[in-house]
């Protein structure tokens, strides 16, 4: 009845593996967002890529997605994903609306 | 409905079998977290997403962070990683039945996460200090003046954007850190609770913005002993795995924000 | 697997655990369609008030007094907000699905059964906040259910705004969280704990909705959520997420830069599902109903399911329809334009099965069966204006209009009434083990279903003619003259109407304790609730789980001894 633990004997090797890569990953963002090695909008999607490629690192070992059934995993990742994407496509045209119009006051 | 309550010692339910195999393949205490998960994603997405929505006609978004700011937030985000690590310990040692190391683990996390939460409360109380703040926050003693205050007069959204992400995520380290204090010592961890309670509220000075903030500590021990008081029974090994599962989770959100609200509002040189 | 661990809880003993604080899913059932009972007297209570004040504006109530027009709109905005969270919400999916969901999937209990009773103390708590909204001083909040910032940002906006604004938006916060522990647990509860044999597939219509009205729960009340967080942070902490620089009185407020949009798309993202959440369930009772007392199978079950999932799956794409005039992006407003005229497709392959179910059926005509028909005729009448209102275009005119009070009501609210209503006249023998009195039934139902038209049908009319939603007082404006008459019409067909409950109400309580005994199955219908005793053991099979054989609409079956065969009949004769 428990879960099956004993299907990845490798394990713990494998876990510290994957906290220096996050630590890796997350030393190279903070490099790149300090020295301001790209423009604003690449910076934010370099930034972003390497974001999710962190949290994936996350969900799939140390949440241990990625040893789930596969209907569990694509169930609860697509319907989380697809709720996002839609907001994407919704959000922030409209964002970028409020400011062409001109209907925000900028400030001073 | 009287006779609704019949007497039965032997229930077959326990017995394997008597039901379809559960199309998660999981035991139902992970897929209910997993859902819960899911749903506060949408709870944090949605913040993060009204956060970007305001920082994109919001032109020009301020960038005032210095290599301190930066510096600290990402001891901070070592901190976190460093206890999904112990935390991923925590569940193999819970997983071969080893309870002296499961707690011993579990509280090298929650030392990492209540420091998660001291380092990032200091940098608040700075960033307040200097001038940071939203009209609700109470007011330091001297006014400050500088780029910082500039900006909360100007740019409103961005103190507002910053505290409230940060005190969302923060709020969240807090219940992860009370979650595993129960998972690992039970109702004697109720008690450290309410002292580090009172302590907190006594100690931080009133013009302080945690002197009111630490009340989630109060929340949490409310909370804490209604869920002891109806379950009362000893976590074994899938109840560790479920609360790292939030606890990662909350790794994973700071995965976000750290680069959202820290990395992208660095000062430009 | 272990998730049954959590049901070795033996029956409880003392009045407290057994009938208050109780474990038991049947009893939080109950507990929340009571809930739900008391809530919806007073939504009703409060549209009586409005649609008295808007004919006789100066009459003097007992009670009341005289209707301020402040008065008025805290009158609209808990009427709107009582009846989709505590009525819509509440009822079909928390009363209903927690007291049948269970037993016809073949499980002891909920998942997670301290949760479940969490659950509904939470929604409890979330109740007597916002009816406390009432008695604070400035009263009840002016925004309407929607909380439209920066009315609903600003404590000075008007007497309501207040503290009644921040119960109002805190009680929202709470019935989120609520429903968030109720969701998870009805999910888990689908996947984990069906009987052998009883694959996804065989689940009645009533499961599936609300493991897809679940999902949508899940998904959509995060999101409102955080949006009342922020809301709660512009109201007293001084931030401004969505309130841009305001001037009131002539002077400027502290709030700048921040965006009304953004709440609007946070809650319709939201909101859009929400109407799925207060329909859905609806829907399924309806097949359920309609299946058993036409004695016929369910016309197309599988395209039933599939289009469950396409509603709840194209009920995200399309919140912007609320938003048509609001300043969103043209852009955005065609793509939802066309996907909103999308959802009218399985919307229609599920009028067409229902249709479809009771075409050559040897239909019995029991009042559950009149409620199921009455929620199908009441589906395609507020149905049609939907596309209607999908067309930016229209929506210029027609938006902030009767016309769309006229539409939300009959698909929303009395549709999803109707289908709570057929399910209390199908599952009261089960649940309190007594028939319902027919005759008091059938003159309820008729009642309602014309008053329903008699109501709700004019306001398209209205609309169409220029009527605003959402003024107190039109009765001394010269161009809104000729209406009045339709409009007193309206109300008086609302008071009769209203009235008409009361049938309901004693026909409750009296069959409660007087009715005739039911039996085990009085509608001899197949599903698993029906194979246990009435009402049902505290771990409602009496210490066996069932084994199903058969799909959950095996009526009619060539070959077998009875026109119906019971999903747990292990009779040879093979169906379909």
């Amino acid at each position: 009845m428990m879960h099956d633990t004993a299907t990845h004997s490798d394990s713990k090797v494998t876990y510290f593996w994957v906290w220096g890569a996050l630590l890796f990953l997350t030393a190279v963002e903070v490099v790149l967002g300090y020295r301001q090695v790209f423009q604003p909008v690449r910076m934010l999607e370099v930034l972003i890529i390497l974001s999710i490629i962190k949290s994936a690192l996350i969900i799939g070992y140390f949440m241990h997605l990625k040893f789930e059934k596969a209907l569990m995993r694509w169930m609860l990742m697509a319907s989380v994903v697809a709720c996002f994407i839609i907001m994407y496509f919704f959000f922030f045209p409209d964002a970028g609306r409020v400011h062409d119009l001109g209907v925000k006051w900028t400030g001073q | 409905m009287a006779d609704a309550t019949l007497q039965h010692d032997t229930v077959q339910h326990g017995v394997p079998g008597a039901y379809e195999a559960p199309l998660f393949g999981a035991y139902s205490k992970k897929v209910g977290m997993w859902l819960f998960l899911a749903s506060d994603s949408l709870t944090f997405g949605a913040l993060l997403f009204a956060f970007s929505y305001n920082r994109l006609y919001t032109i020009p978004w301020p960038t005032p962070f210095h290599a301190e700011s930066i510096a600290n937030a990402t001891i901070m985000t070592a901190c976190l990683l460093s206890s999904s690590l112990t935390m991923v310990m925590a569940v193999f040692a819970a997983q071969r039945g080893d309870r002296a190391w499961t707690r011993n683990w579990l509280l090298a996390t929650m030392v990492f996460g209540t420091a998660f939460i001291v380092l990032h409360g200091m940098e608040w109380s700075k960033l307040i200090g200097e001038g940071l703040t939203i009209p609700g926050f109470p007011k330091p003693p001297s006014a400050a003046t500088g780029e910082l205050a500039d900006i909360s007069k100007n740019v409103p959204q961005f103190p507002a954007t910053f505290f409230g992400l940060t005190a969302m995520h923060m709020l969240h380290v807090t219940i992860g850190v009370i979650y595993l204090g129960v998972v690992a010592f039970r109702k004697w961890f109720l008690p450290i609770l309410g002292v580090l309670w009172i302590a907190g509220y006594l100690l931080i000075p009133a013009d302080n913005v945690f002197h009111y903030g630490i009340h989630a500590l109060l929340l949490g021990l409310i909370v804490g002993a209604v869920i002891l008081y109806l379950k009362p029974k000893d976590y074994d090994a899938h109840d560790v795995e479920v609360s790292g599962l939030y606890w990662h989770f909350v790794d994973l959100v700071w995965m976000f924000i750290f680069p959202l609200v820290y990395l992208m509002s660095t000062k430009i040189q | 697997m272990v998730a049954q661990d959590a049901h070795a809880h033996s029956a409880p003993q003392g009045f407290i655990r057994k009938y208050i604080f109780s474990l038991d899913h049947k009893v939080i059932g109950l507990q929340y369609f009571f809930l739900a009972l008391t809530a919806v007297f007073v939504g009703m209570f409060l549209s009586l008030l409005m649609r008295i004040h808007m004919i006789w504006p100066g009459v003097s109530l007992p009670l009341v007094g005289e209707i301020k027009p402040e008065t008025y709109l805290s009158l609209l905005t808990m009427h709107g907000t009582i009846m989709v969270f505590f009525v819509l919400t509440t009822a079909p999916q928390g009363g209903f699905g927690n007291y049948v969901l269970p037993i016809q999937i073949g499980a002891p209990d909920m998942a997670f059964p301290v949760l479940n009773m969490l659950s509904f103390w939470t929604t409890f708590v979330g109740f007597v906040v916002i009816i406390a909204a009432f008695f604070v001083s400035g009263g009840a909040p002016l925004h309407g259910w929607t909380g439209y910032p920066p009315l609903s940002a600003l404590q000075s906006a008007g007497p309501g705004e207040g503290l009644g604004a921040d119960l109002w938006i805190t009680s929202i916060a709470i019935f989120c969280v609520a429903s968030l522990m109720g969701a998870l647990n009805f999910i888990t509860t689908t996947l984990d704990l069906r009987a052998k044999g009883m694959t996804m597939m065989r689940m009645p219509l009533t499961v599936w909705s609300w493991f897809i009205t679940a999902i949508l729960g899940l998904l959509a009340f995060g999101v409102l959520l955080s949006a009342g967080i922020l809301l709660l942070m512009d109201r007293n902490l001084g931030t401004s997420f969505y309130v841009p620089l305001v001037v009131v009185n002539g002077q400027v407020l502290g709030h700048k830069g921040g965006s009304p949009l953004l709440w609007q798309h946070l809650f319709w993202f939201f909101g859009h599902p929400e109407v799925y959440i207060a329909i859905l369930p609806g829907m399924g009772v309806a097949s359920q109903v309609l299946s058993t007392l036409a004695r016929k199978p369910i016309f197309g079950y599988k395209a039933m399911v599939y289009a469950m999932l396409g509603i709840g799956f194209l009920g995200f794409m399309v919140w912007g329809h609320h938003m048509f005039m609001s300043g969103m992006s043209p852009y955005s407003a065609f793509a939802f334009s066309i996907l909103t005229m999308c959802i009218g497709v399985p919307s229609a392959i599920k009028t067409f099965n229902w249709l479809g179910t009771l075409y050559k059926g040897r239909i019995r005509f029991h009042t559950p069966m009149l409620y199921a028909i009455g929620f199908v005729s009441l589906f395609v009448s507020g149905g049609l204006s939907g596309p209607f209102l999908a067309q930016p275009v229209l929506d210029i005119q027609l938006h902030d209009t009767y016309f769309v009070v006229g539409h939300f009501h009959l698909i929303m609210g009395v549709a999803a009434i109707f289908g709570i209503f057929a399910a209390t006249y199908y599952w009261f023998p089960k649940m309190f083990g007594r028939m319902m009195n027919e005759t008091l039934g059938r003159i309820h139902f008729f009642i309602t279903l014309a008053g329903t038209y008699a109501i709700f049908m004019p306001m398209h009319y209205l609309g169409m003619a220029g009527q605003t939603r959402r003024y107190s007082q039109f009765t001394e404006v010269a161009y809104q003259a000729k209406l009045i008459p339709l409009q007193t019409f309206i109300t008086v067909a609302a008071i009769i109407t209203i009235s008409a409950q009361i049938i309901f109400v004693i026909n409750l309580f009296w069959s409660m304790f007087k009715g005739p005994k039911a039996s085990d199955n009085p509608w001899e219908a197949t599903t698993l609730e029906w194979t246990t005793t009435t009402p049902p053991p505290h771990d409602n099979f009496g210490g066996v789980t069932p084994v199903v054989y058969h799909g959950p609409y095996e009526y009619g079956v060539p070959g077998a001894p009875r026109d119906f065969v019971m999903q747990n009949d292990p009779a040879t004769v093979s169906a379909h």
